[in-house]
């Protein structure tokens, strides 16, 4: 079969099941892919080849014996690297991580494997998912496919890239402040992240704990829905994990006659790149051309997000990591004098400059005397900005804006000024705060041939609404050239 | 810049989180927590009298486990990470003085 | 010392709840086993593993709380306590600080001077527990043992109520019995299932202000506790006459050379950065649950009393002892279901079954014969089948290795012999052979009969009716 690269997920799937190619030969070629361009984008820190080879061959011989069934069956997938996959390294882009090979796999990654998903690698990411652009990695940058000169977004850029490049049909990322839909934006494909709660984080090494979500990375809605239908689902395993339904395949319908959709303004000011705000609204109104309702709103508080945001995440990130400190897995200091000691050269050399800025803010948010001043207000105002949100569903039934103000920025330029770079987060923060589904879906391509996303929120566990939408509008929009046709 | 870090809360904040900053360092650590701070200072304008923190948006409560051993021996698995390990223990320097 | 001074301690007391497995995990909370062999991802803290709750923990801390006539929080939370150190492998103890399940309780001790007073609890909050460190002074290494990491705990904050080394067992007893009845933890101090931090102060009599506290940490008995209290208020007082100050710190007894140590480092800021944890979610007990609970609680001490009295008309002096301990108690009503006999099982209890205890060294709680045997026991002795001195001898057997009495007398041919002709003719001999003993009786001095009796005995190998022999000897005397 040709051009099985450039196949979705689901259509590879259903190939597989009819026997036009298998899921061996799927494999091959997006190794052989991988073999050809990952040295121009480095998507990946661990490629599986020998493991994978072997997966996709029990695989195929369980959709011949009638075993699997399931649409993604013999599909090869990436997955972020901070999931833990059992005896496969899992750094989170960390040198703390050189070295930690998971006794266990997480669980949305265990749901993979059990629907028949093949696992080709690990892919790359900001470390411990802390930035937006993939360079914080301490295993080198990753590279935008439709631009190598342009960062891929983050933190799960790897896997964007990775989806976007043909190195892999899907990949899993996850998504804390944007780090899903943000790089789907800046790369071209589907991103989405759930409601918090929707997918287990069991086995998610965790960054900020309450605004952690995994979500999928992937060429069309359809993928989307497919792949969250089979990661979500309650588990036992993780207590903040939720009992919701999760039949999302049947929200794949070309159709938004009088869905109502809300446009904030304050989505669409100062800050915003006007080609990127065209590109959105164009989107908006092609679903209006299909019945939907548009309406401007005033959402307010988007500008106290990221401050919340970064108080929250920061000081959660700051006692997530503390288990890093080279007692019980992952990087030690080669030499030290005493335990503290041990401890402080390890976690100095171990974490870079992003996860270390965090960390002391972090500390220094809940230490004595702090508290209250900043993370207790900053629970009160994600309180706040959570009532906003539930005002607005109370009229809308989702939200429609930019998942980022920019499209990719130039390798280099977003590191020098942290909160220049927060500032990018803007459009997809709040949703995490309030713990929201948020999809990005690519809307058009900018002069300078990078790709623009448009992001719909929904209200919580209105995911389905979301899809729908999502779906009706990539049916109007038409299809959209990825840059693996390039050349 | 209205917060000013002194060396001594980066030197604080370094003990807390177990981290070791050289000169250089700690004089970013300083400018960036400062700016960090600023920006979050933006919080105070808002009037938050009354407003219940929100640690958890869902109001989901009560997830238990049941009191049954489920767990057999891990041991050569939770150990085969450790950077040090003997007997099935993980080593540190002494922690004793 | 011209200056009189009071001493005023308050109490943390840590209890190891008696659950079957860890407070977040499925993994046993079995006492020993080699190091590291009851972990798994959630106790050592691995990358990605998540905690879930232990129902069973909540519901061990509400029977507390009710017991010590707390209010039940009924929104409840659990908190992240910060603090690195090897023992705790997330570098993070999950505990409460700012919702803890239980406030506001308290509980009534005797005091020295035979009054009553109240030693008011602060709260209870529901933790997780460390791990072991393993000190290898030669090889200048600690080895981390994770089995003990995350067995659930209980810490009972009591208010600074009080004033001496005396009062503060009286408090420490009654907790521990409270707990016990409940079945909640064993409370061994030796074991570390129940463990006290002392924090205490000195004031002049008289002054209202609190002087500057320490805690004492590492106190492992009764004895270590009065001890510590002792020094730690001489040391206060010595400070305060020499005209210095109390540091406010963390001290750490060391019994067998009684003395205490700073437990002071630079990198040891004391900043716990405490925030909700995150991962769980609130515990909400509803008005139905608490009842249930409440439903559930045992009889207590005081009731005991009341009943055994009314019930079984036992000495004050038996019920005082025999309530005195969960174990006890529950032998006495065990084996008097099954026997009928309160008395003679209250005797058991009483007589050789302290002895045994105080000869091996042992707590009521380290009981561990069956309530079956011992009512056996009493079966065989009320049928005659074995007299009072062999019922000794079996006894001990059935306190040490809890022996079926029934078999463990077959074994051992220890059944009294009712064999009147073998017992007449051993009588004749013994009165042939003591013919001093025989005159003396003859001439009134009963005190010969006992004599001729212990002979008989012997020479049926302890296997006789006493009152049997002591028939036929003055038949034929």
């Amino acid at each position: 079969m040709d051009n099985i690269l450039s196949l979705s997920a689901v259509e590879l799937g259903a190939a597989i099941k009819r026997g036009e190619v298998t899921s061996v030969e799927a494999t091959r070629a997006v190794l052989d892919r991988i073999a050809a361009v990952e040295d121009r984008y480095h998507c990946y820190v661990t490629v599986v080849e020998e493991t994978a080879m072997r997966r996709a061959a029990e695989v195929q011989a369980k959709i011949n014996s009638g075993e699997l069934t399931g649409p993604l069956a013999g599909v090869p997938v990436a997955i972020k690297d901070n999931m833990c996959t059992t005896g496969v390294l899992t750094t989170c882009s960390s040198r703390i991580l050189n070295n930690f090979i998971p006794t266990f796999s997480s669980t949305a990654v265990e749901n993979l494997e059990k629907a028949g998903a093949v696992m080709i690698g690990k892919t790359n990411m900001d470390e411990f998912a802390m930035g937006s652009t993939t360079e914080t990695s301490a295993y080198g940058v990753t590279k935008n496919p439709w631009n190598p000169e342009h960062v891929p977004g983050g933190s799960s850029g790897g896997s964007a890239a990775a989806v976007a490049a043909e190195e892999c049909f899907y990949a899993l990322g996850s998504d804390t402040g944007g780090s899903i839909r943000q790089p789907a934006s800046f790369c071209g494909v589907v991103g989405m992240k759930p409601t918090y709660g929707t997918v287990s984080r069991y086995g998610l090494i965790a960054y900020g704990s309450s605004l952690d979500q995994i979500g999928p990375l992937c060429k069309d809605v359809t993928d989307c829905a497919t792949i969250l239908e089979t990661i979500a689902g309650h588990d036992p395993k993780d207590s903040t994990s939720v009992k919701t339904e999760t039949d999302f395949t049947t929200a794949l319908v070309n159709d938004v006659k009088g869905l109502k959709i809300g446009i904030p303004r304050d989505y669409f000011g100062e800050g915003l790149d006007p080609e990127v705000r065209d590109s959105v609204m164009r989107a908006a109104k092609l679903l209006e051309e299909k019945g939907a309702i548009l309406e401007e709103f005033d959402l307010s508080l988007v500008e106290y997000a990221i401050p919340t945001y970064y108080t929250i995440a920061a000081a959660e990130a700051s006692s997530n990591l503390e288990r890093f400190d080279g007692v019980k897995y992952g990087y030690r200091t080669a030499d030290y004098n005493g335990l503290h000691n041990m401890y402080k050269k390890t976690r100095s050399e171990g974490f870079g400059p992003e996860v270390k800025r965090r960390i002391m803010l972090g500390s220094f948010v809940l230490s004595s005397g702090y508290y209250d001043a900043y993370y207790l207000k900053a629970l009160k105002v994600k309180a706040l900005i959570k009532k906003a949100f539930d005002d607005a569903f109370a009229r809308y039934d989702l939200i429609i804006g930019p998942a980022a103000p920019t499209t990719a920025p130039k390798l280099g330029q977003s590191l020098q000024d942290p909160i220049k770079m927060y500032l990018g987060d803007i459009y997809t923060i709040s949703v995490n705060l309030a713990g929201l589904p948020g999809i990005t879906v690519p809307c058009g391509v900018s002069r300078e041939g990078l790709p623009i996303g448009v992001q719909m929120i929904g209200d919580c566990f209105r995911e389905k609404t979301l899809i729908r939408a999502a779906y009706t509008y990539e049916q109007a929009r038409g299809s959209y050239v990825r840059p693996g046709k390039e050349a | 810049m209205a917060n000013v870090i002194s060396d001594e809360t980066i030197e604080y904040v370094g003990i807390l989180a177990k981290l070791e900053l050289n000169a250089e360092e700690k004089e970013q650590a300083k400018k960036d927590m400062a700016s960090m701070l600023d920006y979050i200072d933006k919080l105070g304008e808002l009037d938050t009298e009354g407003v219940a923190p929100m640690s958890h948006v869902f109001p989901v409560h009560n997830v238990f486990r049941e009191d049954v051993v489920t767990n057999g021996d891990d041991r050569e698995n939770i150990i085969a990470n450790a950077p040090e390990s003997r007997d099935g223990a993980f080593v540190v320097p002494i922690t004793v003085e | 010392m011209s200056r009189q001074y009071e001493t005023v301690i308050g109490l943390e007391v840590h209890v190891e709840l008696a659950t079957a497995t860890k407070i977040f995990c499925g993994c046993s909370t079995a006492f020993g086993g080699e190091p590291n062999t009851h972990t798994c991802p959630v106790c050592t803290g691995m990358p990605g593993s998540l905690p879930v709750l232990n129902k069973q923990v909540v519901e061990y801390a509400m029977a507390v709380g009710i017991a010590t006539n707390c209010t039940i929080t009924q929104n409840c939370k659990f908190d992240r306590k910060n603090y690195f150190y090897p023992d705790n492998p997330q570098n993070y103890q999950i505990s409460q600080l700012y919702l803890p399940i239980c406030r506001d309780g308290g509980v009534e001790i005797e005091t020295e001077e035979g009054g009553r007073k109240t030693v008011r609890i602060h709260e209870i909050h529901m933790e997780e527990d460390a791990g072991k460190l393993i000190h290898d002074e030669w090889g200048d290494c600690s080895l981390v043992d994770y089995n003990r990491s995350g067995v659930p705990l209980i810490e009972i904050v009591s208010e600074p109520d009080m004033r001496s080394a005396d009062e503060v067992i009286a408090y420490l007893e009654k907790l521990r019995l409270i707990i016990q009845y409940l079945g909640a933890s064993d409370c061994k101090l030796q074991e570390g299932s129940m463990r006290a931090d002392v924090n205490l102060s000195v004031r002049e009599v008289g002054s209202e202000k609190f002087g500057t506290r320490t805690e004492m940490k590492n106190l492992n008995s009764f004895k270590a506790i009065h001890r510590a209290i002792e020094h730690e208020r001489n040391r206060q007082i010595d400070l305060l006459e020499e005209g210095k100050e109390v540091i406010q710190e963390t001290r750490r007894w060391d019994d067998t050379k009684e003395y205490s140590y700073a437990m002071r480092s630079k990198e040891d800021a004391q900043d716990y950065r405490y925030f909700p944890d995150p991962d769980l979610v609130p515990v909400m007990i509803s008005d139905e649950w608490l009842a249930e609970v409440r439903s559930r609680q045992p009889e207590f001490r005081t009731e005991k009393m009341a009943r055994y009295k009314a019930e079984f008309d036992l000495p004050d002096y038996d019920i005082d002892i025999i309530t005195g301990s969960k174990r006890m108690a529950d032998l006495f009503e065990e084996t008097t279901a099954l026997c009928n006999q309160p008395k003679k099982v209250s005797n058991w209890l009483m007589v050789e079954t302290l002895r045994l205890l105080k000869e091996n060294n042992m707590e009521p709680e380290d009981i561990h014969f069956s309530p079956e045997n011992l009512a056996k026991l009493i079966r065989l002795t009320d049928s005659k089948a074995i007299n009072s001195s062999v019922a000794k001898e079996v006894f001990e057997a059935i306190f040490q290795e809890d022996v079926d009495p029934e078999a463990y007398v077959e074994e051992k041919g220890l059944k009294t012999v009712h064999d009147e002709g073998a017992l007449r003719a051993a009588v004749e001999r013994v009165i042939a052979d003591n013919p001093q003993s025989v005159e003396d009786y003859h001439n009134g001095k009963e005190k010969a009969i006992g004599f001729l009796v212990g002979q008989t005995m012997r020479a049926m190998q302890g296997k006789a009716d006493p009152s049997m022999i002591n028939q036929v000897l003055r038949e034929l005397l």
